[in-house]
């Protein structure tokens, strides 16, 4: 069992949620309530990383975040960090790919919300940022939990995007997922074999609790 | 709880054509209760949202009290939350996460939070809710008591203007006695102008002081219900507000030697038959040879004997009877008149003038005509 790797992606799990969780709500919630011109094309770059093979992406973040890249170079010389290769671009790579996983249920929350609440907020005194916090943000809660629940597992499980932008270096950015794979390749199937266990028990556990939550807050409703 | 203001508590006057067109005034005083009817799509809706704030007018003013909450052409526009404007909406609009208390302690977010509980406690006593009630969700609650909630919820604004979206729409008939009561009794309490949407005519006639009578985003007219009964503006306000005995015309002129009377004949008779003459009270607006609607309120039109003496501005007709619908202690009548083969009269039966008449009799109408009401008809 290599605690390490396990360790390694809680924390790269943890860490995406914390910085896609504010911008993915902002986002998401912009979508929901604002129509307009090319909305749907917004709508569809947020979803591209879905559907994207993970090594086009991951080919993508490299190319435009490396040490070759403008952004990468400028990063290196003004600030001494690296993008790609450590955990900084390991983090960039898992925020950029769970975008659809957080977005979109968060943006089917909060459309589900009858538009008449905000408004009845508004005539009760409520400003727009106390409607958020009082109104929008404990109706839209189930979707949003089950879409963290979904980011963080779906990081815990992530291989391809992680394996082109961070490589497998121990420590650094070696999670369980390309341990398992590094395990099979050396044929410890025995291994392999408990790690995938308990990535799957874990995940299993996690969206299972989300959705008796989702499910109990429903009903209290 | 109450704000005392000038005469007039509330004017409106909107003016625009996009998204929807919506035009016309309003004008309401404290404590009076106006209703907005008209059809769906009439802009009744609209009317009461660009009164709360949720939607900026094209053009507009709106006065209330000594404040001014929007005058388009000074850029002024006070958003909802700074109008104290207690609005019920049509579903409720309550927030099915909270309980009822929380709800109106929404309304109360300006005091602090021990206090909050307390005040919205009071006011949902107010409105008849128990204690237990009071700890439910919305939608542990029925109808009725969901409408109690939301009232409470808009008189813990304080409101400077009450504004009621359907209120009944969504509760029984059993149930809206209740709640009507419950409107009298905040009519009393509070002076402030109440602006109540609805499309049910006889609510409307029953619970509002004016009706306001909207159709396509527009004012048509506006008055006491019994005037705007008695003297529609035109065959629209007439057919909106129900009157059912509206009639085609042609206006003849004064009458010579009878100041104040003009004659009329009465249309819808076949080509061979002489279309009657009316004799009917003249303000003298009307040109001859004008094609008009009238239309005479069915107080207007009794049964009489056919031995009854003949009475100054009454003409007596012999008609069938075509229908009889009898409903529990009135019954409601349609004649065909003979001397006017095309047109119907409907009139409304009760007690012993119901006795003998069936289908297929004849009986003798007297249709009073100074409650006759000519409207001259125009192409818009």
């Amino acid at each position: 069992m290599d605690w390490q790797a396990l360790v390694l992606s809680v924390e790269l799990a943890a860490a995406t949620l914390l910085v896609l969780l504010p911008a993915g709500l902002l986002l998401a919630r912009w979508l929901a309530y604002t129509g307009f011109k090319g909305k749907s094309w917004v709508e569809a770059l947020v979803v591209l990383p879905l559907v994207l093979p993970p090594t086009v992406l991951g080919y993508y973040l490299l190319v435009s975040l490396g040490g070759g890249s403008a952004i990468g170079r400028w990063m290196v010389d003004t600030l001494g960090v690296r993008l790609t290769f450590n955990f900084l671009g390991l983090l960039i790579a898992s925020v950029v790919f769970n975008i659809p996983f957080l977005v979109q249920p968060v943006q089917r929350a909060f459309e589900a919300i009858p538009r008449n609440l905000s408004e009845a907020a508004a005539v009760s005194g409520l400003n727009a940022w106390q409607t958020f916090w009082r109104v929008e943000l404990p109706l839209a809660w189930p979707g949003i939990l089950s879409a963290m629940v979904l980011t963080f597992v779906h990081t815990l499980g992530e291989f391809g995007v992680v394996l082109m932008v961070g490589g497998s270096i121990p420590g650094e950015t070696k999670t369980i997922a390309i341990s398992i794979y590094d395990r099979v390749q050396s044929f410890d199937l025995a291994g392999a074999n408990q790690m995938a266990l308990v990535l799957v028990l874990f995940s299993l556990v996690a969206v299972g609790a989300s959705f008796f939550a989702s499910a109990r807050l429903a009903v209290r409703r | 709880m109450s704000t005392t203001g000038a005469a007039v508590a509330l004017e409106l006057e909107v003016e625009q054509t996009l998204p929807m067109p919506l035009s016309g005034s309003l004008r309401c005083g404290p404590g009076e209760l106006v209703a907005l009817v008209g059809p769906s799509g009439a802009g009744k809706t609209s009317m009461m949202r660009v009164l709360a704030g949720l939607m900026r007018p094209e053009r507009g003013r709106i006065v209330v009290g000594q404040e001014v909450w929007c005058d388009t052409a000074q850029g002024i526009f006070v958003p909802p939350q700074r109008r104290h404007v207690g609005l019920v909406f049509q579903n409720y609009a309550l927030m099915p996460h909270l309980s009822a208390l929380g709800n109106v302690a929404l309304s109360l977010l300006h005091l602090p939070s021990t206090e909050r509980a307390v005040q919205a406690r009071r006011w949902l006593d107010h409105v008849g809710l128990t204690q237990e009630q009071q700890s439910r969700r919305p939608s542990q609650l029925s109808g009725g008591q969901q409408q109690r909630v939301a009232v409470a919820r808009a008189l813990a604004r304080e409101p400077r203007l009450m504004l009621l979206d359907e209120p009944f729409s969504a509760v029984d008939q059993m149930n809206r006695q209740g709640l009507y009561r419950l409107l009298a009794d905040l009519r009393r309490e509070l002076s402030v102008p109440i602006v109540l949407v609805t499309h049910d005519l006889n609510e409307a006639r029953m619970l509002a002081d004016r009706l306001v009578v909207m159709d396509a985003g527009q004012v048509l007219q506006q008055g006491t219900p019994a005037s705007i009964h008695n003297a529609p503006r035109n065959a629209r306000v007439a057919d909106l507000v129900g009157i059912q005995n509206r009639y085609r015309g042609q206006w003849l002129g004064a009458m010579d030697g009878a100041p104040g009377y003009g004659r009329m004949l009465w249309m819808g008779g076949d080509e061979t038959s002489e279309a009657p003459i009316l004799t009917v009270r003249d303000k003298g607006k009307i040109q001859s040879g004008q094609a008009v609607h009238w239309i005479i309120p069915s107080d207007g039109i009794t049964l009489v004997d056919s031995t009854a003496p003949r009475m100054i501005d009454a003409s007596d007709w012999d008609a069938q009877v075509l229908e009889a619908r009898h409903l529990g202690e009135i019954s409601l009548i349609t004649l065909a008149l003979k001397a006017v083969p095309d047109a119907r009269l409907l009139l409304t039966l009760s007690g012993p003038q119901r006795q003998g008449v069936g289908v297929g009799g004849v009986v003798r109408v007297r249709l009073d005509l100074s409650r006759v009401h000519v409207m001259p008809m125009r192409s818009r």
